[in-house]
């Protein structure tokens, strides 16, 4: 089973800390979010996960190898990055940015057909990216990760600028992923997160203050001391466990 | 027909027909009756002045402009910016210090050896250099990289400017050396052409060993490091043949502008942003713009003839004032 370990972390940015001994053990099976207010370390969090940045100090590790140690090209194709936004240099269609995808894996161009109808591309493919809309987009991208069958896939708020519908859509196709293989996902919305995510990580200025079932974090108090938000918690028989934010928290600022 | 036939199918006749334009001008025209009497090997002295004289110029015209497009098109890919060409960016000033140095300065070595090696350590140090500065300025979007790029290409050009002044003297006629800066390709003796030929080749080739790499750089940075490219060493790779491309052009055509920043965007018009085919069709785009430029060059105000670098700049530089536009308004 394939494991994704990170030891003590360290990263920097001047004088700032943006981690800060943060370690997480990932394991396939569970749809995991990482949680927490802006600046907290959640994108340098994943793009250290990804291998995209050195830690000052401590490691990654995947099946016990460093990443460091890894050949890019087979960190390329075991580890699956999704973006936080994604702009192109030039105007490639949506089929040659999948095929780009595809070449980290020998072979996986075969799948891209199948793959194309699979998350509704196939009218899309010879259109260029400026010609396609936010909600496609998102759903190429994805494509594009999975294409390659990654091991491991990292997604940085990939929803972040879809509409509810296509965001659904988007957390359904990661939920599915992650059956089989190592899903981590920063989110914004913690609505949705608490719904969608199996496991939350939750950050707060580069330290992990809770790492623990999506509920156990939904009901823990840290959230609203982090957050400095009240949150009111209810159950709804179709989504389990929710949070609703309420009121800004007046005795604990942000 | 496949996209690749269908785009050399179209691309031939068009290279022919340059070719043809190339070998009738001139100051005194040539028709095509003339032309193929020549090709035929008819033994009178215009015909045998058409094949040693006009024919290899116009095929070391060609090579040059297929060099440009090809060095156009690495830049933009490694920069990721559409505007990035060899002469703004410094590679092609830096290129022709490097060649002053060897034009004017005894070095004992043997000419063409130290002309190509010495544009290619000034091409590749200049391009280094706007690099650094850019990065020392925090900037590495469109707008820095042009700034710094001119800003190193001005002060090149200063120092070059000073080169020629005090390393030029009797035995070496400055008239030499600033005609070739302003761009022009000389006629080569055949031997010359076969490795120019031989040597523009290789180039293509190392050239087309980028292009994966190039297609994954121009999704970012970043997903292109997700999808497994050493982008450090990448980019040191694709700028080291970069600047071989363009210091082989500068050795033999000069300073010629423009033709690497308009090739590659006519290309890509063409046959799109995938590298494998962009870079090839890129260098047939800027062999036929040279062939026609450097034809224009010989024919357009006999006897004299127009530096090369004149004529593509004022056909360039308009060129690239309307893709500043466009993208200003972007």
């Amino acid at each position: 089973m394939t494991r994704l370990s990170a030891e003590g972390l360290v990263a920097t940015a001047g004088p700032r800390r943006l981690l800060d001994g943060v370690s997480v053990d990932l394991v396939p099976g569970a749809l995991v979010g990482l949680i927490g207010p802006n600046g907290a370390g959640k994108s340098t969090l994943l793009r250290t996960l990804a291998g995209l940045l050195r830690p000052a100090a401590g490691r990654v590790t995947l099946d016990g190898v460093p990443l460091a140690d890894l050949p890019s090209s087979e960190r390329g194709r075991r580890i699956g990055y999704l973006p936080q936004s994604f702009q192109p240099a030039w105007d490639y269609t949506v089929r040659e940015v999948i095929e780009l995808g595809a070449s980290r894996r020998p072979g996986a161009a075969l799948a891209i057909p199948d793959l194309l109808r699979d998350h509704a591309l196939a009218d899309l493919a010879e259109r260029r990216w400026s010609q396609v809309s936010g909600g496609e987009r998102a759903r190429a991208l994805l494509a594009t990760t999975l294409v390659a069958e990654p091991d491991v896939v990292l997604a940085d708020e990939p929803g972040a600028s879809l509409d509810i519908g296509h965001r659904l859509d988007l957390m359904r196709r990661l939920r599915a992923w992650a059956r089989h293989g190592i899903v981590v996902v920063v989110l914004h919305d913690l609505d949705r997160a608490v719904v969608d995510c199996d496991r939350l990580v939750l950050l707060e200025r580069g330290r992990i203050v809770r790492d623990a079932a999506a509920a156990a974090v939904a009901a823990s108090q840290d959230l609203d001391r982090v957050f400095g938000v009240r949150f009111e918690r209810t159950t709804l028989a179709e989504a389990g466990a929710v949070v609703l934010p309420v009121a800004h928290r007046t005795d604990a600022g942000p | 027909m496949s996209m690749p036939l269908r785009v050399a199918s179209r691309l031939l006749p068009l290279l022919i027909l340059a070719l043809a334009f190339g070998i009738a001008a001139g100051h005194d025209w040539a028709g095509p009756d003339r032309i193929l009497r020549a090709l035929g090997g008819a033994d009178d002295l215009r015909s045998r002045l058409l094949i040693a004289w006009r024919l290899p110029r116009v095929l070391a015209a060609a090579l040059v402009g297929g060099l440009l497009g090809l060095g156009g098109a690495i830049f933009q890919g490694v920069f990721r910016n559409p505007l990035a060409e060899p002469y703004l960016l410094g590679s092609a000033g830096g290129a022709a210090i490097g060649a002053t140095v060897a034009l004017l300065v005894p070095l004992g070595l043997p000419s063409a050896l130290a002309l190509g090696g010495f544009s290619f350590l000034g091409a590749w140090g200049a391009t280094l250099m706007v690099l650094a500065v850019a990065r020392g300025a925090g900037t590495r979007d469109a707008a820095g990289l042009l700034l710094a790029g001119v800003a190193v290409a001005a002060m090149l050009g200063a120092v070059r400017s000073f080169l020629m002044l005090a390393l030029s003297d009797e035995s070496v006629s400055l008239q030499v050396v600033l005609s070739w800066t302003l761009g022009g390709v000389q006629t080569p003796t055949w031997e010359g052409l076969a490795w120019l030929g031989g040597l523009s080749g290789l180039a293509l080739g190392a050239s087309l060993r980028l292009a994966h790499g190039l297609d994954l750089l121009g999704l970012g940075e970043d997903q292109a490091q997700a999808f497994g490219l050493d982008t450090a060493r990448f980019v040191a790779r694709a700028i080291l043949v970069g600047a071989l491309v363009v210091a082989l052009a500068v050795a033999y055509g000069g300073l010629v502008a423009f033709v690497g920043l308009t090739a590659p965007h006519l290309a890509r018009w063409w046959v799109g942003p995938r590298h494998r085919g962009l870079l090839p069709v890129s260098a047939a785009l800027g062999a036929l713009i040279v062939i026609m430029c450097d034809g224009l060059a010989r024919s357009a105000l006999p006897p004299a003839e127009i530096p090369l670098g004149l004529v593509t700049a004022a056909v360039g530089g308009p060129f690239f004032l309307f893709l500043l536009r466009r993208r200003m308004r972007a």
